[in-house]
């Protein structure tokens, strides 16, 4: 049995590492990475929790997320595409304004 | 004690392949350190007893978004990415709320014990999650599927190069 708070522990740090990368970098792409290196902290914490108590409800959240994960990956890269035809740059300092 | 073995060396894997993504200069190099990133989680999930959710994270994570990225790197041209500087204090801000998130996190983890309650659907199999997942939970299923739906639409309008009633 693999203490719980090892797992937790190997979670949050994931997220932390996302984090930091979605506040650290400038590139767009490895923002959006970073973004999937935090859903995946979440996963390992839900289905850590699940194998805890025993329980299939971990795993189902985890589903969910995933889901979630691949949805905001589609958006993600469909706004990077049309934005990089009109400025031809990744870098969010350009990024700036609102209008298209 | 050969699977909590399995379990730290995935677990490291992990950690060191996550810090190479958001440190490499080179997006393609980022992209392959997330691919490992991935299957390696894939590994924890084994090793927690999640098959299902290890499968889903081979076949999603690894077989369909680290491909879209591919494609979305070679898409587009990798020469005119610029040189990324920051300012010392935002980068001091940075690093600083990273740990004390981090700090804040880890003692409330440490602090609680984690008590197992019973009384909740018991069971790790693949049975007994399919009968929670398609009974109790169907309606979120039904919803994520319409949410899948409206991605796909709304990604092909957003990606696509001209809008319909353009006259070309």
């Amino acid at each position: 049995m693999i203490p719980i708070n090892h797992i937790i522990g190997l979670g949050l740090i994931i997220f932390v590492i996302g984090l930091f990368g979605v506040l650290f970098r400038k590139n767009l792409m490895i923002i959006l990475m970073a973004v999937e290196l935090m859903l995946n902290g979440v996963n390992i914490i839900l289905a850590g929790i699940g194998y805890h108590f025993k329980s299939p409800i971990g795993s189902i959240f985890a589903v969910f997320v995933i889901m979630i994960a691949v949805a905001e990956a589609a958006v993600g890269f469909a706004l990077a595409l049309s934005y990089f035809r009109h400025k031809s740059t990744y870098d969010l300092d350009e990024i700036s304004e609102l209008k298209g | 004690m050969i699977l909590n073995a399995i379990f730290y060396f995935f677990a490291a894997l992990s950690i060191i392949c996550g810090i190479m993504v958001i440190l490499q200069k080179n997006v393609m190099h980022s992209v392959l350190y997330l691919a490992f990133t991935v299957l390696a989680i894939a590994g924890v999930f084994f090793t927690v007893q999640a098959e299902f959710l290890g499968a889903v994270q081979i076949l999603v994570y690894a077989g369909g978004i680290v491909v879209l990225y591919l494609f979305v790197i070679i898409i587009v041209n990798l020469s005119d990415i610029l040189k990324e500087k920051r300012k010392f204090f935002p980068k001091l801000f940075i690093i600083g709320i990273s740990i004390v998130f981090l700090l804040e996190a880890a003692y409330l983890i440490l602090k609680n014990q984690f008590p197992v309650k019973t009384g909740v659907e018991s069971g790790l199999d693949i049975k007994t999650f399919a009968d929670v997942l398609l009974s109790k939970y169907i309606i979120p299923f039904e919803i994520a599927s319409i949410l899948l739906l409206a991605v796909l639409i709304g990604a092909i309008i957003i990606a696509k190069r001209k809008l319909l009633h353009d006259s070309d």
